[in-house]
């Protein structure tokens, strides 16, 4: 019954507004790119490059926005919103910029 | 996606991000914006394709929370929370810590010596993912999804599970909005049992209702 689990609850159990897309449980993907992103925020945040915490308040944000017209029918999809989330973060520790330009 | 578009017609509440609705244009510009971002990254040596690979194959193949033991203890072991698991099992799942559900209702129902029951979602595969992590591949098949509502016996007997001709078998179809949990019966010889000792033995499939919770 306890198997246990490599996958982080932190992550994988996210309720409200940044829970995971799922149905029935089993993750939504639609494009490959959004595996690349979901797992690009997941391995940097493994590293410690950034909390996780950090990482989803900027999510919390980005969903947010995006349904602020209607929950319904936000303007942009899941993983849309969490790309925005890690370009964020991304730019706020630098991590992005070349250091020895 | 075929299964999966019964999700409206099965009254739910629909989640705007099962369905994608962008445009071709659209999706490429992203998969260039996320190729470019991972080959930066790649470069600073922060991430590696392998490592990408392993984290999605990881995160989908991960079974998820498998509360549902816990419950089945606590109401075995606290008649009061029996009780209100039964009144309102939504509440009293959220009352252990349990939540994540996302707009689904839970019901539990109790087998009792005159009642079995059994948990199906014959359009889909509706299923309690945080009381019971993610569903085993014969639930979602066309095969158990049909039969258990005309063979109910005959599905339990497939699973070896032998249900007295007296005995009541109800079968539950599970919805977008209501989620079932079949709340075992506690087996004899288990009088002094903690509550964790009960918990390990509950297994996913009694909280189907395919099996019974063996005795310890």
């Amino acid at each position: 019954m306890n198997a246990e689990r490599i996958a982080k609850p932190e992550i994988a159990e996210m309720e409200d507004r940044p829970a995971l897309p799922r149905r029935s449980g089993e993750l939504v993907f639609h494009d490959a790119w959004e595996r690349r992103a979901f797992a690009m925020a997941v391995s940097l945040a493994e590293q410690g490059q950034f909390e996780w915490s950090d990482f989803q308040r900027r999510l919390i944000e980005a969903v947010a926005s995006a349904e602020e017209g209607d929950p319904l029918h936000p303007n942009r999809g899941y993983y849309e919103s969490w790309l925005a989330a890690l370009e964020a973060v991304l730019s706020e520790k630098q991590l992005l910029e070349r250091r020895f330009a | 996606m075929s299964d999966h578009d019964h999700d409206h017609e099965h009254g739910a509440p629909p989640n705007p991000y099962h369905d994608s609705n962008r445009s071709e244009a659209r999706n490429r510009e992203l998969t260039e914006r996320v190729a470019k971002l991972e080959a930066l990254l790649s470069e600073k040596g922060l991430i590696d394709k392998g490592a990408l690979d392993r984290i999605v194959e990881i995160y989908e193949n991960d079974l998820g929370p498998m509360n549902g033991a816990r419950v089945v203890a606590r109401a075995w072991a606290d008649p009061a929370y029996k009780q209100r698991l039964l009144d309102n099992a939504t509440a009293a799942i959220a009352e252990l810590g349990f939540g994540g559900l996302q707009g689904e209702h839970m019901v539990a129902v109790e087998n009792t010596p005159e009642v079995h029951n059994l948990v199906v979602c014959t359009l889909c595969s509706c299923y309690p993912w945080p009381v019971l992590g993610l569903p085993p591949g014969w639930y979602k098949d066309a095969a158990y999804r049909s039969r258990v509502v005309i063979d109910p016996r005959g599905v339990l007997a497939d699973f070896g599970t032998a249900i007295d001709d007296d005995v009541e078998v109800r079968v539950w179809d599970s919805s977008a909005e209501v989620r079932y949990l079949v709340l075992p019966e506690r087996p004899a010889g288990t009088e002094h049992f903690s509550e964790e000792q009960l918990a390990a033995l509950v297994e996913r499939d009694a909280m189907i209702g395919v099996k019974k919770v063996q005795p310890a």
